[in-house]
């Protein structure tokens, strides 16, 4: 009787240590991209700033693929901006997921740990008897 | 040391950080600071290739044009010329390419050499930090090694009472000591140097002592200037107890105290050990004044009876009360020998450093003391 529950224990153990493994493959996922965005957004940062620094003459190309498209100052200054709004944008919704994983981690552990007490206390009490 | 166990509780550190854990934790930190020293050697090397290549772009157009082999594929070369040596398409990041010249370009890297040097900066300053933690993490795990035990007292309330009796017993010495000492407005003036300093230490230490401090000012407020140097002398040698042995004058003194005395060492020898006294610990106070607390009591029931001792016995006879402060003082050691581990040494110095003791080298007594504390 207790050792089939204490079965049923270990299988659930089992699955929420998958699941909590999971998790932290896609936080430390989350955590790359963040670290790859960060960098994105100083990169666009220090382009914008060389940007600014520019005369409205200066000849600005853009690479695409394998060729240089040439393009407006102003036009570039405004892709450059839309694409550090787009990257902060981008930060801020990983941080939330993050958070959020971390959140669902947190409460797996707890759950993980009880688990845990559950299945030794089971098995001390079958050691008494 | 040993009477810090009857009212205190003793841990053992090892039971708070077990070894294996400080040094799992000397080992993260570690790591993490060689991880950062890699960061710290890729961002030089970027340095180092920047300030290359800025010295080769100031270079490229002092001719027209250059001789060079031209890379082709990955494994040949072709002769070749550069022309317009001094047009630049410079990657700007993000597939941005602006049309610079040399100078332009040349600023463009020195902009992108100092945002590297405040990466390095920052890097540093991080790799300090870690540093830190590291060798506090170190000396944990050598400390639990070693077995050392944590000792925690409670502040006992008490203190201000017996705190004033003390400073009673202390004035009596006052004659003694003011024999020697300069002229009131000197007193006026190391008094409100005092002041403020024991405003600094309230402050600092939470107010923990707050009510001793404050009967010991409105003390010398009412009392001789003597008085309350000796006093706060007195609270000193109480309280600064943790002072190594074997040293007897008050330059040493400030010397082991680095820490506190620091801000005061511009001032007279008394004044050093009045603002000692004031920052006095809690802690170590606490057991001073429970050891010193008979003799004190007994001489003089409330701090102004004493006061007015002092006064009298100063202007009818200084020698008779430095006798008297003298004998009280010796009663000290005896006292406290049911606690202190070595008095048996520091009293021997503390007597024969007594005989020559004389009025203006008030230091010495309480240096002394500080020693059979110990």
């Amino acid at each position: 009787m207790s050792s089939s529950n204490l079965r049923d224990l270990q299988r659930e153990l089992e699955n929420k240590a998958n699941d909590l493994s999971k998790l932290q493959k896609e936080i430390a996922k989350n955590h790359q991209m963040r670290k790859k965005y960060t960098i994105q957004l100083g990169e666009n940062e220090l382009v914008l700033k060389e940007l600014d620094l520019l005369k409205e003459d200066a000849n600005v190309y853009k690479l695409i693929g394998p060729v240089l498209v040439k393009q407006d100052l102003a036009e570039a200054n405004a892709n450059v901006r839309k694409r550090i709004e787009y990257i902060s944008a981008e930060l801020k919704r990983l941080d939330a997921t993050v958070q959020d994983l971390e959140e669902k981690q947190n409460s797996k552990k707890d759950t993980i740990l009880k688990l845990q007490q559950r299945i030794q206390s089971l098995q001390s009490g079958k050691g008494k008897a | 040391m040993e009477e810090s166990v009857k009212k205190g509780t003793v841990t053992s550190l090892a039971s708070l950080f077990p070894v294996e854990e400080a040094q799992k934790a000397a080992k993260r930190v570690e790591d993490a600071i060689a991880d950062n020293r890699g960061e710290l050697d890729r961002v030089r090397g970027f340095i180092a290739d920047n300030n290359n290549l800025v010295n080769l772009v100031h270079k490229l157009p002092e001719e027209l044009s250059h001789d060079i082999m031209v890379p082709f594929g990955k494994a040949a070369f072709f002769p070749g010329r550069l022309i317009h040596t001094n047009e630049f398409l410079v990657l700007l990041g993000e597939g941005y390419y602006a049309e610079r010249t040399s100078k332009q370009t040349v600023e463009i890297l020195q902009r992108r050499g100092k945002s590297m040097d405040s990466q390095v900066d920052s890097l540093e300053a991080n790799i300090k930090d870690l540093e830190a933690e590291a060798s506090f993490f170190n000396a944990t795990a050598s400390q639990v090694a070693e077995g050392l035990v944590e000792i925690r007292e409670d502040y006992v309330e008490e203190d201000s009472i017996e705190g004033e009796s003390e400073s009673g017993k202390l004035q009596q010495d006052a004659p003694h000591l003011g024999n020697a000492t300069p002229n009131d407005g000197e007193y006026e003036r190391m008094l409100a140097i005092m002041d403020e300093l024991e405003k600094e230490e309230l402050a600092a230490e939470s107010g923990n002592q707050s009510d001793e401090n404050d009967e010991s000012t409105g003390d010398d407020d009412e009392m001789s200037y003597q008085g309350h140097i000796d006093n706060n002398l007195q609270n000193s040698k109480d309280f600064r107890q943790s002072a190594p042995l074997g040293q007897t004058n008050d330059k040493i003194k400030r010397a082991e105290l680095p820490e506190k005395q620091h801000r005061k060492e511009d001032i007279t020898d008394q004044l050093n050990f009045a603002s000692l006294g004031v920052q006095s610990t809690v802690r170590e106070r606490e057991k001073l004044v429970e050891s010193i607390y008979p003799i004190e009591k007994i001489p003089f029931g409330s701090k102004e009876k004493p006061a007015q001792s002092t006064i009298t016995s100063k202007t009818e006879d200084p020698h008779q009360t430095s006798q008297r402060s003298f004998d009280s003082r010796k009663a000290f050691p005896g006292s406290i020998i049911e606690h202190a581990e070595n008095i048996e040494r520091s009293s021997r110095e503390q007597s024969s450093a007594s005989s020559q003791g004389s009025g203006s080298q008030s230091s010495k007594p309480v240096s002394r003391f500080k020693m059979q504390r110990r």
